[in-house]
């Protein structure tokens, strides 16, 4: 119960604020212009008819990096409760454990530099 | 029985009255520091380019942020016909949720806060990864090539910059030992945080800009190789969202960088809610200078420089800190 005390504000707000972003639009929908030219609704893309949709198969291969990210993100908030209980003083326990833990995240980093995914190579030669 | 429904009550019109009060509080500062911020960036960029900027609505154009506001109320409400329809107007929507929600943490003086929750930096980095979110899904739902690029550039740059973010603000819990943003502006009542943390202030500072998409990490709306990047396709009030809550996200990053090293509300003589607004609007100040002042990086560079360097630099400030903490 007390937990969720807490919590009845962020609750509220996230409702007011979707409130909020509707009402403008309503809004606009009363107020504005409604225009019926043909080619008002065709998608934007430079001036030319749309040459296909934009929901097609290209090369990221930036991708490798959200795969890093899934490893660490998860690992990094181990952290915050270790940060919230770390005394000052004495216990040098808590520090050796804290490095152990760091280092063996950073191997991600090491690994991932090694195997060359931070180098990109050229597609196009110049 | 009789009186625990009397407790509830009490408690529940307790809360009732904190929460009404502060949306209306929340709701001027959001509004007002977004007409503020487009009239001061139109207004620095002017005078950085040695031009004036507005001048034509009002004395020295104050008024010009309202003039766009009920130019943008009065523009069609363009869906262009290919979109994904629930996608499209689901993204506006569901960027304006994070920037609202973080306001109920962020402690504009000692008891001038919405509530203090005791997870309260939690609360912040959980909603703000809604913000990528809601990007890519603007970006796919929109059917646009220039949109779908911008979005997943966002997401890649986001998450990359998310990492040194949480790894820059773990070193000052692991001082206060509270996630609690009231605590941790308390907890610097002698010495601000950033004299002993001035590493983790740049690394964070670094990554908001990041996160808030600003240059020179503009690369998701690189309007010079991406027409407007994921909101390409939006426009009118749709459109305006989007820039509120840019706009606001630029003042919430500031305040959190106020609160963790920057004293928070604490400064001699003027009340803290003056103290915390000049410490982040000076904040602000720099976020427009440097859109001025620095050119956009390349989309590589953007993204190695996070990964080579930002984070084991702050995993060694970490490891410092723990140490030093030790001793």
């Amino acid at each position: 119960m007390q937990t969720l005390q807490e919590f009845f504000h962020v609750a509220v707000f996230a409702v007011v604020a979707v409130i909020f972003t509707v009402s403008p639009i309503v809004i606009a929908y009363l107020l504005a212009p409604r225009t019926a030219g043909k080619k008002t609704f065709v998608t934007y893309e430079c001036g030319i008819e749309p040459f296909g949709n934009a929901w097609i198969r290209y090369s990221v291969h930036y991708y490798i990096y959200a795969l890093i990210f899934i490893a660490f993100d998860v690992d990094v908030l181990y952290l915050f409760p270790i940060a919230l209980s770390y005394t000052k003083g004495g216990n040098a326990f808590e520090f050796y454990s804290l490095i152990v833990f760091v280092l063996i995240l950073a191997l991600a980093i090491v690994y991932a530099w090694g195997k060359g995914v931070f180098t990109w190579k050229r597609k196009i030669l110049s | 029985m009789c009186d625990t429904i009397i407790n509830i009550v009490n408690i529940v019109g307790k809360e009732v009255v904190r929460t009404v009060v502060g949306l209306i509080g929340v709701f001027i500062v959001v509004l007002g520091n977004a007409i503020m911020l487009t009239w001061t960036e139109r207004k620095v960029a002017g005078h950085i380019q040695r031009r004036i900027g507005p001048k034509e609505v009002g004395p020295f154009g104050l008024l010009q942020s309202f003039a766009d506001s009920v130019k943008l109320l009065g523009k069609e409400l363009l869906t262009p016909a290919n979109v994904e329809k629930p996608l499209y107007y689901l993204a506006p929507t569901l960027i304006f949720v994070p920037v609202l929600v973080t306001f109920v943490v962020i402690p504009f003086d000692g008891f001038l806060q919405v509530k203090d929750i005791n997870t309260g930096i939690l609360v912040i980095l959980a909603f703000s990864s809604l913000t990528v979110l809601s990007i890519l899904i603007g970006g796919w739902g929109s059917d646009n090539k220039y949109s779908l690029i911008g979005a997943v550039r966002s997401v890649a740059q986001n998450i990359a910059y998310e990492i040194p973010l949480l790894l820059s603000l773990l070193p000052i819990i692991f001082m206060a030992n509270s996630f609690s943003l009231r605590d941790i502006a308390e907890a610097q009542r002698g010495v601000w945080f950033v004299v002993y943390q001035p590493i983790a202030f740049l690394i964070f500072f670094v990554a908001s800009v990041a996160e808030t998409n600003r240059t020179p990490f503009d690369l998701p709306e690189a309007e010079s190789e991406l027409v407007a990047g994921f909101h390409t396709e939006y426009s009118g009030m749709r459109f305006s969202l989007f820039f509120l809550a840019e706009y606001t996200n630029m003042f919430i990053v500031s305040a959190i960088a106020v609160t963790f090293f920057l004293g928070g509300y604490q400064g001699p003589v003027l009340p803290g809610v003056v103290w915390f607004f000049i410490k982040t609007y000076a904040l602000v100040f720099v976020l427009l200078w440097f859109r001025w002042t620095f050119p956009r990086v390349r989309f590589d560079q953007l993204l190695n420089f996070s990964w080579k360097i930002l984070i084991p630099v702050s995993f060694l400030n970490l490891l410092v800190t723990g140490g030093i903490l030790k001793i």
